[in-house]
């Protein structure tokens, strides 16, 4: 069913709690039952094939073959090699018995995590949470 | 001239000038934890649809797309009555008089 909408963006908004999308609605009633009046949110009062489209940073996908690429940009790349170096070497300090070996170990750990921090927020845009987008702020109601 | 891009072979075979004996299997395991790392920073752009029901306020972010994690929403539109996609706002704080549980 396509929407009655003809200016979506004057009535309905979205919020976003962990993974679940809000999608609410301004339209209501002029006079009647309570809370279904017009200006106050409610869940969106239509249903609408495909009638919301979401634009969304995704997770990069998994590896599972030797033959596949990373699924980020190619200048982290070498950070990969980085953060692999710097578990590895972890490993090691933790089961050398050598104290010299262990010593060096977790420099080296130290060192190509801190590359791997270094490029990452050189080259990366961080993304804190799951909301986004353009904001509106919830009027109170001073009727 | 091809872009250079490191495919899981390279980066194990760089990683075992070091480690020579580090298994397959836990090198890929390690580069899937660096991927995960790195999905906070990259800008992997997608899109996905999903169909409103009357009075359902709250729609499974993940039910929206078929197996793609989302790592943030940057914007969302709704259709118009001309099928055109019109980008709507977010609110600011979501505390809205009623509230709906999933």
């Amino acid at each position: 069913m396509a929407s009655t909408y003809t200016h979506p963006e004057d009535k309905i908004s979205y919020f976003i709690r962990g993974n679940h999308l809000a999608i609410v609605t301004t339209r209501g009633e002029t006079s009647g039952t309570t809370h279904s009046l017009e200006g106050q949110f409610k869940p969106i009062d239509e249903a609408v094939t495909n009638g919301v489209l979401i634009h969304y940073y995704a997770e990069p996908d998994t590896v599972s073959a030797i033959t596949d690429i990373p699924d980020v940009d190619n200048v982290f790349h070498t950070s990969i090699i980085d953060y692999v170096k710097s578990k590895l070497y972890q490993d090691k300090a933790g089961t050398t018995t050598d104290p010299n070996i262990s010593a060096i170990s977790l420099n080296l750990s130290n060192l190509h995590q801190a590359n791997f921090l270094n490029s990452i927020q050189k080259n990366g845009m961080r993304k804190r949470d799951k909301t986004g987008g353009s904001r509106a702020i919830v009027p109170p109601d001073f009727t | 001239m091809a872009v250079n891009r490191l495919t899981v072979k390279k980066i194990i075979s760089r990683v075992r000038q070091v480690f020579p004996n580090a298994p397959e299997n836990y090198i890929m395991n390690l580069i899937n934890e660096s991927l995960v790392e790195l999905g906070n920073y990259s800008t992997k752009v997608e899109y996905a649809k999903t169909t409103t029901v009357v009075d359902q306020q709250w729609y499974t972010l993940s039910d929206a797309n078929s197996g793609i994690d989302v790592n943030k929403v940057f914007r969302v539109d709704f259709m118009d009555s001309s099928g055109e996609y019109v980008k709507i706002p977010r609110l600011l704080n979501g505390e809205i008089q009623t509230m709906d549980i999933d």
